[in-house]
C-alpha cells in the first residue's frame, strides 16, 4: 500500500507543480501559497516518511520571534545547542539536535533535501546543523526553526518549510504573544495539514497564570484546535541561559514520556501521516478550483484576443473586396503601363490595338510595370499594418477592463502596439505573394489555359493583372468607379474589364485571393501569438489541470 | 514654513488633477486625500500636536500612555489584545475640534504647562487576530501629526511592523519616534545591544533619522527622555506640518514615478506624413485636378470660339460632379469618393507614428496615453476632412479678361456672321446677274465681306488658341493655389485632430512632472526621485 501511495504521492506533487496560477484573480495568491504548501509537504515530509516509517520523530520547535525557541531547546537538551540571545532574528540556520545513534537518519537527504548539512562549529544561514547529543533519547529529534514573523523573509520560507517536513510541531509563543495574527496562521495550517500540535506557553508572569492559559485554550477551542497539549512555562530568570528545571517541568515531563514510548511515538508519526494524507485531497481540491477559475479566465483573454484578430483578418478582407486597394495610385500606375497618356485618352481604339501597343511597351519599359507592382505592395502592407495595429489596440482595451488583464498588460505594455517585427514580415509575406502569383501564372500560362490575350501580356503583366483581379473581383468595381476614382479613359478599362472578364484569370485571381488572405491570417497570428505567450507563461494548461485531478483521485484511492 | 506647505500642496492638487484619469487611480486616489486631509489639518490649526502610540500587542502601549498621563485611564491587561478602542489625553483646552476629526470620543483632559497643547492617542495593536484593529491604526496614523511606535524586546524585529508600516512610511522619518520599551526585561550591556540591532533594523528601513528611546513604562527608567522628545515637538508646532510635508513628499513621489525620461516631441516629417495621408484621404489630388479641369472647361465657354465652344457643355463640370461649392461652405456635404480603406490605413499608420515617436521616451503609461489621445478622434476625421475640402477657396473665380475676350469673340463672330450674310447675298444676287448692280467695296483688293467672313474666323480661332493657352496658365495656377488652400485647411485638420491632443497630452506630461517637482518640495528630492 505505501509503494502504491508513494507513487500516487510524487505523480500528486509533479501535477501540483506542473500547474501554473500566475494570472491575478482574486485568491490566486492564496491558492499559489496552498500548491507550493503541498508540493513542499510532500517532498520534505510525506514521501520520506512513508520511505522509511521507523526513522525517529522529527519534532520541529516554531514559533514567533523572540518567543524563546531557542532558549526552550537549549533548556531541554541541557547545552547550548542553539544561539540564543537579544537580537532578532536569533536563529538563522535551523539546528537539529538527536541522539548520536540517530545521527544518520538526518546526515543524508531523505528529509529537507534541499538543505546542505553542516556540523560543529557555528552554524551557517541556510544549512541544517547537525548537533548529536546524548540528552536527547533515542527515536525523538528535536528542530529548531528560524521565527516565522521576523523581517527575515527567508527566514519566514525556511521555517515554513521546516513546518512542513515535521511529524510534529512544538509552537512556541508567549503570554505577549499568543493572539498574534501571523502565529495563528500557522496553527491553523498546522490543522489543515493533520499534524500533531503542542503549543508551549512561554513566560507567562505569576500575575497572569489562571487568565492568559485559560484565554489561550478558549482560542484554541474556537478555532477548531482540539486535542492540542498546552504546556505552560511560567516567567522566570535565566538559569545560565536556560530555564530552570520547574517552570520548565510540564515541558519536560511531556517530552519525557513521549521519549519512553516507543508505541506513542509509532503512534505520533502514523496520526500526523494519516492527517496529513487525509488532508491532501481537499487542499488539493482548492488548486484545483483556482486552476478551473484561471484556465477559464485564461479561455476569456484568449478568446478576446481571438476576436480582436479576427476582426483584423475581417478588416483586410472587407479592404480587398471592396476594391479600394485598386484606386487612386494603383489605377494610375495600370494606366501607365498600358501606355495611356492624355494622347490616348482622346482616342477611342479597340482592346487588340492596345494590347499590341501594350506588349510593345512592357518589353521596352518595365518600369512602368515595376512601379504597379510596388503601388499593389505597398498598398497591401498598408493595410495590414493598420489592421495589426488596430487589432492589438483592441486586445489591449478588452484586457485592460479585466483585472486579470490589467495586469498582464502592466507587465507587458509594448502589447498595446503591433509588434516591431509587423512591418518587415508584412514586406516579406506580400512580396512572397506576388512571387506566388507570378509562378501561379507561370505554371498556368505553360498549361496554357489562359486566353491568348491575357497570356500575350507576359508572365509579369498577368502576374499583375490577376493581383488587380484579386482586388477588383469579388469588389464589385463598376466601370463608373473607375472612371470616378482613377479618371481613367476607356482604354484601361476596357483592357481591364476583358481581363477581369477572363475565366482563367478569374480562376486563378480566387486561388490568389485565397492565399493572400492566408498569409495575412498567419501573420496576423504570429502577432496575436505575443499575448498568447503572455498567457501561457501564467496560466495553467488544461492538460496539467486533467492530470491533477486524476493524480488528486489516485491518492484518495491510494490512501 | 506653512506658506512653502502651501504652495507644495496646490502644485500636489494641479498634479493630481493632471493625473486623474491618467495614472494609477489608487495613486491619485491617495494624492487627492493627502490634500484634503492637509486641508483639514491645517484648518484645525497647529496649536495642538497629534502624537498617536502604536505598536504590537503586549508591547505596553496602554502602560506607556498611563505613564505619560500619569493616570490609569489606560486599561492594563495581560489578555491580549487588550485595547480595542483608541482614546486620547489632552493637555490643554481647545483640541476637540481635532478630536472629532480623528474620530475620537474617548478623550481626557489633563494639565501640564510643559505638554500642552499636546493630544495622546493610545490606539489599539496591529499584529493581534483582531483585524479591526488593524483598520482603525491604519486609520489615525494616517493622520497624526507624530506616530509614536513602541516595541518590547520580543517584538520590535516583527515582519508586521517593519514590512507593513516601516518600510512604506519610509519618507515619513521626521513625524515618527521609536520606543523600545520594557527595557526592565533586559540586562544592561543587552539593552545597548538591543538599542544597536533596533538602530540597524530602522536604517534598513530607510529611517536612519528616526529618534529613539529606550524607557520601561513600568519602571519609568527613561521615560523623561521620551516626555522631553515631545515637550519639543509640542512646543515647536511644527509637528503637524512636518507630517503633512512628508506625505505630500510620498504622493508627489508616487504620482512623479513615470517622470523619468522626456519627450520627444512631434518630428516634424512625422506631421508631414500625416497630412500627406489625410490629402490623400481627403482626396486633394482629385479635388486639384477637377480645378484644373473645371478652369479650362470654364474659361473655353467663355473664350472660346463661339461656334464650337458649345460642344464643352456636353461634358459635366468636374467641380459640380464632387458637388463642390463655388465659395467656401464648410457645411456643405460634397460627393467626392469616401477615402477608401487603404487611404485609412494609411492615416492610422501615420496617426500612431507620430503619436508612438513624439512620446519616445517616456516612462509607461505616457506612450499608451499619447497614443489615445491621437487616435481618440479616428472616427471623426472623414467628416472633417470633408468640412476642409467644401470650406477650401478652390479659386472659381472667372477672370475679369474673360469678359473682353468674350465680347471680342462675339464681336468677332458678329463680324463673320455679318460677313457670311453679305457673301451670301452677294453669291445671291451673282445667281441673279446683278451683282455689278450694287458695288462692293474692297480693301487691298479683297472683298470687305470676305475680310469680314475669314478675318473674323482666323481673328476668333487665334483668340480661343490665345485664350487656351492662357486658361492653361491659370488653371495650373488656380489649382496650385487651390491646393495649398486645402492643404492648409487639411494641415488645421491634422493639428487639431492629432498633433493637438499630442501635444495637450505632451504638455500635460511635462505640467505633472514640473508640479511634481514643486511638490517633491526640492531639487534634491526631484533629481533622487529621477534616479529612482
Amino acid at each position: 500500500m505505501s509503494t502504491d501511495l508513494s507513487a500516487a504521492l510524487a505523480r500528486l506533487r509533479d501535477a501540483l507543480a506542473a500547474v501554473r496560477l500566475d494570472l491575478e484573480l482574486p485568491g490566486a495568491g492564496q491558492a499559489r501559497r496552498v500548491r507550493d504548501d503541498l508540493v513542499a509537504q510532500v517532498d520534505d515530509y510525506l514521501l520520506p516518511r512513508l520511505r522509511q516509517m521507523d526513522a525517529p520523530v522529527l519534532m520541529v520547535v516554531g514559533g514567533s520571534t523572540g518567543a524563546g525557541k531557542s532558549t526552550l531547546v537549549n533548556s531541554l537538551v541541557g547545552s547550548e545547542v542553539s544561539p540564543a540571545g537579544v537580537l532578532r532574528p536569533t536563529t538563522r540556520a535551523p539546528v537539529l539536535a538527536c541522539h548520536p545513534d540517530d545521527l544518520r537518519w538526518f546526515e543524508d537527504q531523505r528529509v529537507l533535501p534541499g538543505l546542505a548539512r553542516t556540523t560543529g562549529g557555528t552554524p551557517d544561514a541556510g544549512t541544517l546543523h547537525l548537533v548529536p547529543t546524548s540528552a536527547l533519547p533515542e527515536g525523538l529529534a528535536l528542530l529548531d526553526s528560524p521565527d516565522i514573523d521576523s523581517v527575515l523573509a527567508e527566514n519566514r520560507a525556511l521555517a515554513n518549510q521546516l513546518l512542513a517536513a515535521a511529524d510534529a510541531w512544538l509552537f512556541v509563543t508567549t503570554a505577549a504573544r499568543y493572539a498574534d495574527a501571523v502565529p495563528w496562521e500557522f496553527l491553523h495550517a498546522a490543522r489543515d495539514r493533520g499534524t500533531s500540535l503542542s503549543v508551549v506557553l512561554n513566560r507567562v508572569p505569576a500575575d497572569a497564570d489562571r487568565e492568559v492559559p485559560a484565554h489561550l485554550q478558549e482560542m484554541l477551542r474556537e478555532r477548531g484546535l482540539t486535542g492540542v497539549d498546552l504546556l505552560v512555562v511560567a516567567e522566570s530568570a535565566l538559569a545560565d541561559g536556560r530555564i530552570p528545571e520547574g517552570p520548565l517541568a510540564p515541558v519536560r515531563r511531556w517530552l519525557d514520556t513521549l521519549a519512553a514510548d516507543a508505541e506513542a511515538r509509532a503512534g505520533l508519526i502514523r496520526r500526523t501521516l494519516r492527517g496529513a494524507v487525509a488532508s491532501l485531497p481537499a487542499r488539493a481540491g482548492a488548486v484545483e478550483r483556482a486552476a478551473v477559475e484561471q484556465l477559464a479566465t485564461a479561455g476569456e483573454l484568449r478568446s478576446d484576443v481571438d476576436a480582436a484578430y479576427a476582426e483584423a483578418v475581417r478588416e483586410v478582407d472587407a479592404a480587398l473586396r471592396s476594391g479600394s486597394l485598386l484606386r487612386g495610385e494603383v489605377l494610375a500606375r495600370w494606366h501607365e503601363v498600358v501606355g495611356t497618356g492624355d494622347f490616348m485618352r482622346a482616342i477611342e481604339s479597340r482592346v487588340g490595338v492596345v494590347r499590341d501597343r501594350l506588349r510593345s511597351l512592357l518589353t521596352n519599359s518595365p518600369s512602368a510595370e515595376h512601379e504597379l507592382q510596388v503601388a499593389v505592395e505597398n498598398r497591401v502592407e498598408a493595410v495590414i499594418r493598420a489592421a495589426g495595429e488596430h487589432a492589438a489596440e483592441r486586445a489591449a482595451r478588452v484586457w485592460r477592463e479585466r483585472p486579470s488583464g490589467h495586469a498582464l498588460l502592466a507587465e507587458a505594455p509594448e502589447l498595446e502596439r503591433a509588434s516591431p517585427r509587423l512591418t518587415a514580415a508584412t514586406e516579406d509575406e506580400v512580396r512572397n505573394w506576388q512571387t506566388f502569383v507570378f509562378d501561379l501564372v507561370r505554371r498556368e500560362g505553360a498549361e496554357r489555359r489562359m486566353a491568348a490575350r491575357v497570356a500575350s501580356l507576359g508572365v509579369n503583366g498577368a502576374g499583375l493583372a490577376v493581383m488587380l483581379a484579386v482586388f477588383a473581383h469579388t469588389g464589385g468595381l463598376t466601370g463608373a468607379e473607375v472612371v470616378v476614382a482613377g479618371g481613367t479613359s476607356a482604354v484601361g478599362q476596357r483592357l481591364l474589364e476583358a481581363i477581369l472578364g477572363d475565366q482563367a484569370v478569374r480562376t486563378l485571381a480566387t486561388r490568389a485571393r485565397e492565399d493572400l488572405v492566408e498569409r495575412v491570417e498567419r501573420l496576423l497570428r504570429e502577432d496575436a501569438a505575443r499575448f498568447e505567450a503572455r498567457l501561457d507563461a501564467m496560466a495553467p494548461d488544461a492538460e496539467a489541470y486533467a492530470e491533477l485531478r486524476a493524480a488528486t483521485d489516485a491518492v484518495r484511492r491510494a490512501s | 514654513m506653512s506658506g512653502g506647505l502651501d504652495a507644495r500642496l496646490a502644485a500636489l492638487g494641479e498634479a493630481a488633477s493632471l493625473a486623474e484619469g491618467r495614472l494609477d487611480p489608487a495613486v491619485v486616489a491617495d494624492a487627492k486625500a493627502v490634500t484634503a486631509k492637509a486641508g483639514a489639518r491645517l484648518g484645525l490649526g497647529l496649536e495642538s500636536t497629534v502624537v498617536a502610540l502604536a505598536g504590537p500587542t503586549g508591547a505596553g502601549k496602554s502602560q506607556l500612555f498611563n505613564a505619560l498621563t500619569g493616570t490609569e485611564l489606560a486599561a492594563v491587561g495581560r489578555r491580549r489584545p487588550t485595547t480595542s478602542i483608541a482614546q486620547a489625553a489632552t493637555w490643554g483646552d481647545g483640541a476637540d475640534p481635532l478630536l472629532d476629526w480623528l474620530e475620537i470620543p474617548r478623550r481626557h483632559r489633563l494639565d501640564a504647562a510643559e505638554l500642552d497643547g499636546l493630544v495622546l492617542l493610545d490606539l489599539p495593536d496591529f499584529d493581534s487576530v483582531e483585524a479591526a484593529h488593524r483598520l482603525e491604526v491604519d486609520r489615525v496614523v494616517a493622520l497624526a501629526d507624530l506616530v509614536v511606535w513602541v516595541v518590547d524586546p520580543q517584538k520590535y524585529a516583527d515582519a508586521a511592523l517593519h514590512d507593513r508600516y516601516l518600510r512604506p512610511l519610509a519618507s515619513h522619518a521626521a513625524a515618527m519616534a521609536l520606543v523600545l520599551n520594557q527595557s526592565d526585561l533586559l540586562l544592561a550591556p543587552e539593552v545597548a545591544t538591543w538599542r544597536r540591532d533596533a538602530e540597524r533594523l530602522l536604517a534598513e528601513d530607510g529611517l536612519r533619522d528616526v529618534p529613539l528611546v529606550v524607557l520601561s513604562a513600568r519602571t519609568g527608567d527613561g521615560l523623561p527622555d521620551l516626555r522631553r522628545l515631545l515637550a519639543a515637538r509640542v512646543a515647536a508646532r511644527e509637528a503637524a506640518l512636518t507630517r503633512l510635508a512628508a506625505d505630500v513628499d510620498a504622493a508627489a513621489r508616487a504620482l512623479g514615478s513615470s517622470c523619468e525620461g522626456s519627450a520627444r516631441g512631434v518630428q516634424r516629417d512625422d506631421r508631414a506624413r500625416l497630412v500627406a495621408s489625410l490629402e490623400d484621404a481627403a482626396g486633394v489630388p482629385a479635388v486639384v485636378r477637377a480645378v484644373d479641369a473645371a478652369h479650362r472647361r470654364r474659361g473655353a465657354l467663355a473664350t472660346g470660339w463661339p461656334f464650337v465652344r458649345w460642344l464643352r457643355r456636353l461634358r459635366p463640370d468636374p467641380l459640380r460632379r464632387f458637388r463642390l461649392p463655388e465659395t467656401p461652405q464648410p457645411n456643405v456635404r460634397t460627393s467626392l469618393p469616401p477615402a477608401t480603406d487603404v487611404q485609412h490605413a494609411q492615416v492610422a499608420t501615420a496617426t500612431r507614428r507620430l503619436a508612438d515617436r513624439a512620446s519616445d521616451g517616456l516612462a509607461p503609461p505616457w506612450p499608451t496615453l499619447v497614443r489615445a489621445a491621437a487616435t481618440a478622434t479616428e472616427r471623426e476625421t472623414a467628416d472633417r476632412l470633408d468640412r476642409a475640402v467644401a470650406g477650401a477657396d478652390l479659386q472659381t473665380r472667372a477672370p475679369l479678361w474673360w469678359k473682353a475676350a468674350n465680347a471680342l469673340q462675339r464681336l468677332l463672330a458678329l463680324a463673320v456672321a455679318a460677313g457670311a450674310v453679305w457673301l451670301l447675298g452677294l453669291a445671291v444676287l451673282g445667281y441673279l446677274r446683278v451683282d455689278d448692280v450694287v458695288p462692293v467695296p474692297e480693301f487691298r483688293d479683297i472683298p470687305i465681306p470676305t475680310w469680314l467672313l475669314v478675318g473674323g474666323a482666323v481673328a476668333g480661332i487665334a483668340l480661343a488658341v490665345l485664350a487656351r493657352i492662357v486658361n492653361g496658365f491659370g488653371a495650373r495656377r488656380r489649382a496650385r493655389a487651390a491646393g495649398s488652400s486645402l492643404r492648409k485647411r487639411v494641415d488645421e485638420v491634422a493639428q487639431e485632430l492629432v498633433v493637438a491632443p499630442v501635444e495637450a497630452e505632451l504638455d500635460a506630461h511635462s505640467r505633472l512632472c514640473a508640479a511634481v517637482a514643486t511638490a517633491a518640495g526640492d531639487r534634491k528630492g526631484l533629481s533622487s526621485m529621477l534616479r529612482r
